[in-house]
């Protein structure tokens, strides 16, 4: 039997007649990083709110070990928004140690946790730096920080890396492997970020309009809208896009076509070895290509492939 | 204890924000002073107070000679006489007058105060006299119960919110001083060689106050000025609690084991630190102003416990203010549109007609009492303006403890149920 730590049924949350959240059922694993794909208000933030105690379900129910979460010991769950909340007249290490204290960290704990997350996350040299004069990377650095001071069992990471320079975007996944790897730790994580999705995760759920579309690892994930890879194709006269791709449908060497952004978008195993039978048959229809490249096939293929091109606000 | 760290970050949070904690501070303190030389000099004019004296003595026959007289009608005609300094103007339109007729009186504002001389006024005196005699040819000491008398009682009685009270008042405490001084004098000199020490024959219900004649209406309002100053901070608490809920930092706790009790009563402490700190600033720029004060250091650390109990008062509006308000701007704006007309209700800028709804505990209760700032106002001024004691304000303070108290369960039930739940 497999171990889970958080186990939400049929999760539905109305605002208003309007389902933001419609008959979600999640498992996640202990110790696994598991990330929440979607685009927005798809519901992902209002199923966080509700998997860790702040927004109350409709209907449906969320246990944490078995155990309500409304019965909960508080000191399971961390949770590092998606805003910076921090308190701005406090230097890092006071904001640190009144939250530890809220969550009745004993005081030697506490002492040592606070010097180790700090030295974790880069902060030691501005522990007595008041937040407001710190830098938008190091305020994010400690928003995390102060989901980890009670050493949660699950931390939950809302769009953690946004507004993250490369540089700092490499510390913290980093250090989200090291969470889930050295202390056993569950994270969950929303992103946008597809790469950081897939480098990160080990298993991905996709939803949008509030409901489970996939749940499965990103290898998965990506062999299920056809392993191997992506040819982008753009005509010098899109106008002839529509029939390239209904004879490139026809090919049996090619998964799948579609029109992405007015290119010609092919999903096909092993591109390069086919692309000369691809060519021959673009020839006999006489149309030029202006540009074509080819690359693996990504997450952000299996995003688009599920949830649409049009823009969500 | 999370509400001692709760008190410490807040505590922190509010002397880092330097503007913030200037506008506290500075804000009233710039009020009292325009309000200082605006009425300096008002009310300083020498122009017969009315007052209404009942005089209940039923005189007494003097030992010895058992002449007839009547210490009653004696003070009646001190106070009739009595002049300004250096004016021929009377300090007192006098009018004689049954003790209900006198109320009606004062509640018809037509007299300012009201005197009432007790029954035995004459007798107690006499008294004294025989046994100060009988003292001296028996060579002991004058019994305790005549020498310090606490159960005659000279009672003086107004509207304490008037200033004309306030004057008469102060002008009549010195009268009566004279009048036991000259009294206990002569006593002492008929029975000389007695080993009397000091003698007090009666006890008027406010003691001792000096400097009567540079009352203005200055010094009513420096009171007015300090509970003005008080409620405003509701306004700041309702902004910076509201701020707690619009940055997330609430939620943030809210996921914590904190409970409404550790934030709310966190919450308490640093700022009524703050009105305690208001309460002695705007104190000592009214003294510089020209403020009569009365009493001495242990008048400030009582203004400055009063202050506390207002400031709790005002935190609590706070709390409920939070509870409502979507941001910190409208918490700033719905807390001034509420502590401005409090302010002007509970007469801290000038008095208001009495709005009476009964009587309570031999007192009249008004409409503006069920707010505790009108009994902190009150009691600011019998401390600071008439220089009085504990005694002298236990009913005001218990009214602004229970009301406040009341305000305080409020603020706290309404901030957790709609801040500190679990959202819907």
């Amino acid at each position: 039997m497999e171990d889970y730590i958080i186990n939400a049924q049929d999760l539905t949350k109305s605002f208003d007649g309007f389902k933001a959240v419609d008959g979600l059922n999640l498992k996640i694993r202990r110790g696994e990083v598991f990330g929440f794909l979607g685009p927005n208000g798809a519901g992902k933030t209002t199923s966080i709110r509700m998997i860790v105690g702040l927004l109350r379900p409709t209907s449906g129910q969320i246990l944490i070990d078995g155990q309500d979460i409304n019965k909960v010991d508080k000191s399971k769950i961390g949770i590092c928004p998606q805003d910076i909340v921090l308190w701005e007249s406090l230097t890092c290490q006071e904001s640190l140690k009144f939250m530890g204290e809220m969550y009745e960290v004993p005081e030697d704990i506490l002492k040592k946790r606070v010097e180790r997350l700090l030295n974790d996350l880069l902060l030691t040299e501005k522990a007595d730096t008041i937040v407001s004069n710190l830098s938008g990377g190091m305020k994010r650095r400690l928003n995390l920080a102060m989901a980890l001071i009670h050493s949660p069992e699950i931390v939950v990471m809302d769009e953690p890396s946004e507004g993250l320079d490369p540089q700092s975007r490499r510390v913290l996944w980093n250090f989200i492997r090291s969470l889930r790897d050295k202390e056993g730790k569950t994270v969950i994580l929303t992103t946008h970020l597809m790469d950081e999705a897939d480098g990160l995760s080990d298993r991905i759920a996709i939803i949008d309009h509030g409901k489970l579309l996939r749940l499965d690892t990103p290898h998965n994930l990506k062999k299920e809208i056809g392993e191997g890879d992506v040819v982008h194709m753009h005509l010098s006269d899109p106008d002839k896009n529509l029939e390239v791709i209904n004879h490139l449908k026809n090919m049996d060497i090619i998964d799948a076509v579609m029109e992405i952004e007015g290119k010609i978008n092919i999903r096909t195993l092993n591109a390069v070895g086919k692309l000369p039978e691809i060519m021959a048959e673009l020839q006999d229809l006489d149309v030029e290509v202006e540009d074509l490249f080819l690359r693996p096939n990504t997450l952000e293929d299996v995003f688009i492939e599920l949830t649409g091109t049009s823009l969500r606000e | 204890m999370k509400f001692i760290n709760v008190a410490i970050k807040d505590f922190k949070e509010l002397i880092r924000d330097r503007r913030g904690l200037f506008m506290i501070l500075l804000f009233p303190l710039f009020f009292m002073v325009i309000f200082g030389f605006a009425f300096e000099d008002m009310g300083k004019s020498n122009e017969p107070h009315n007052l209404a004296v009942v005089n209940l003595d039923e005189g007494a026959k003097m030992p010895l000679t058992n002449d007839e007289v009547n210490y009653g009608d004696n003070l009646t005609k001190i106070i009739s006489d009595a002049e300004y300094e250096d004016s021929d103007v009377k300090l007192f339109k006098v009018t004689e007058t049954s003790e209900s007729s006198a109320d009606q009186l004062i509640q018809l504002k037509e007299v300012d105060a009201i005197i009432i001389i007790p029954k035995n006024f004459s007798q107690s005196i006499v008294d004294l006299i025989k046994s100060s005699i009988t003292a001296q040819t028996m060579g002991t000491t004058i019994p305790s119960e005549y020498r310090d008398n606490t159960t005659l009682k000279l009672v003086i009685r107004g509207d304490s919110s008037s200033i004309a009270f306030g004057v008469s008042q102060a002008m009549l405490v010195k009268i009566v001083e004279e009048y036991q001084n000259g009294l206990v004098a002569s006593i002492q000199n008929q029975a000389s060689g007695t080993s009397g020490g000091s003698i007090k024959i009666f006890e008027s219900d406010v003691e001792s106050v000096a400097g009567t004649e540079s009352f203005s209406q200055f010094d009513f309002l420096a009171p007015g000025m300090m509970v003005f100053a008080i409620l405003l901070l509701s306004t700041t608490v309702g902004a910076s609690l509201t701020r707690e809920v619009e940055k997330g930092t609430l939620a943030r706790l809210k996921l914590s084991k904190m409970r409404s009790f550790d934030m709310l009563f966190g919450a308490l402490l640093p700022w009524s630190a703050i009105a305690a700190l208001q309460v002695l600033i705007l104190l000592i720029t009214a003294i510089i102003m020209g403020f009569n004060w009365q009493g001495g250091l242990n008048s400030i650390l009582l203004a400055m416990l009063i202050g506390v109990i207002g400031g709790i008062a005002s935190i609590a509006l706070g709390m409920i203010i939070a509870s409502f308000a979507k941001n910190d701007q409208q918490a700033s704006n719905l807390g001034i549109l509420i502590a401005i007309p409090i302010s002007f209700l509970v007469g801290a800028f000038f008095p208001l007609p009495q709005v009476v709804i009964g009587e309570f505990m031999g007192r009249t209760f008004e409409f503006y009492d069920i707010l505790p700032w009108t009994h902190i106002l009150d009691a600011l001024r019998t401390v600071l303006i008439y220089g009085e004691g504990w005694d002298a304000i236990t009913y005001d303070m218990g009214w602004s403890i229970l009301l406040t108290a009341i305000i305080f369960i409020i603020g706290v039930l309404l901030f957790s149920k709609l801040r500190l739940s679990v959202d819907n």
